[in-house]
């Protein structure tokens, strides 16, 4: 069993951590913050993957889309949106052929 | 650097290199704070200054919204003992000096080259008990610094006859 100080210091924990403490920011955040920190656990996700050499260039590639667009929420909430629905587009896109 | 090319090149940026803020250029940084205006002149402020690595990264851990590896975190908080010295409208009038106080470290930060971004989104308590801050004094804001790996394009402004009012509201200021 892995021991508690290497838990703590693992990307899991990390992960863990960002999703136990934007659970209690998103009580007082603006509204589009709660869909901000989801993508961005799943990017995080995704780079604990890479980390581990289990991410194939295809889930990269979502990781990469939403570091590249998940600032748009603090500048036009149209563009995140469309953003999101982008993502989702191509996670689809995903599961549809290789799922 | 113009003061107005300045103010008008600080961008949020939340990229950035692996690169020390040399010493010197911290010094400038933190005195251009404490040289903000302050409501009474009560100077209701207090900053931890973070630069120990593994301690940003414990702060990254419960700061949902402080992105990339910055090199130099400095925590505003309100020293709430010393904002009652204002009444009613002391606690208020904290954080708008604090703002102030961070505004002007971002400005000479980008003067030096160095970028910036204001972070609220961070758990009070698990920041309190991880920095050792006492009971009466509430951190508000954390500014990160570092040097950018690149500099974000401007957001649009809302233009100055929209936001700018002359002599009465409503009526607008024309350029």
């Amino acid at each position: 069993m892995t021991s508690l100080e290497d838990l703590l210091k693992s990307d899991e924990f990390k992960l863990l951590s960002f999703l136990i403490t934007s659970a209690r920011g998103c009580v007082d955040e603006p509204q589009l913050y709660g869909p901000l920190r989801l993508v961005d656990a799943a990017a995080r996700l995704i780079t604990i993957w890479e980390k581990e050499g289990k991410a194939p260039p295809e889930i990269l590639k979502l990781r990469d889309l939403i570091e590249e667009k998940e600032y748009s929420v603090m500048y036009s909430e149209e563009e995140f949106i469309q953003f999101l629905d982008e993502l989702s587009k191509e996670l689809a896109k995903l599961i549809k052929e290789k799922a | 650097m113009d003061l107005m090319e300045i103010i008008k090149g600080r961008r949020a940026t939340r990229r950035y290199e692996d690169k020390e803020i040399p010493k010197e250029d911290i010094k400038k940084i933190l005195e251009a704070g404490i040289w903000a205006p302050s409501g009474s002149n009560l100077q209701s402020w207090e900053f931890v200054v973070v630069l120990d690595k593994e301690l940003i990264e414990k702060i990254k851990m419960i700061s949902p919204g402080l992105f990339g590896n910055p090199a130099m975190l400095v925590v505003g908080c309100i020293n709430v003992e010393r904002a009652k010295k204002g009444g009613k409208i002391g606690y208020p009038m904290a954080m708008m000096d604090v703002s102030m106080a961070f505004q002007n470290m971002m400005l000479m930060a980008y003067s030096l080259g160095i970028g910036s971004c204001p972070v609220l989104s961070f758990n009070k308590i698990a920041l309190k008990e991880l920095l050792e801050i006492p009971e009466h004094v509430d951190p508000i804001l954390i500014v990160t610094f570092g040097y950018p790996k690149f500099w974000p394009k401007p957001p649009r402004r809302r233009p100055i006859k929209e936001v700018m009012h002359l002599d009465k509201f409503g009526r607008p200021f024309e350029e």
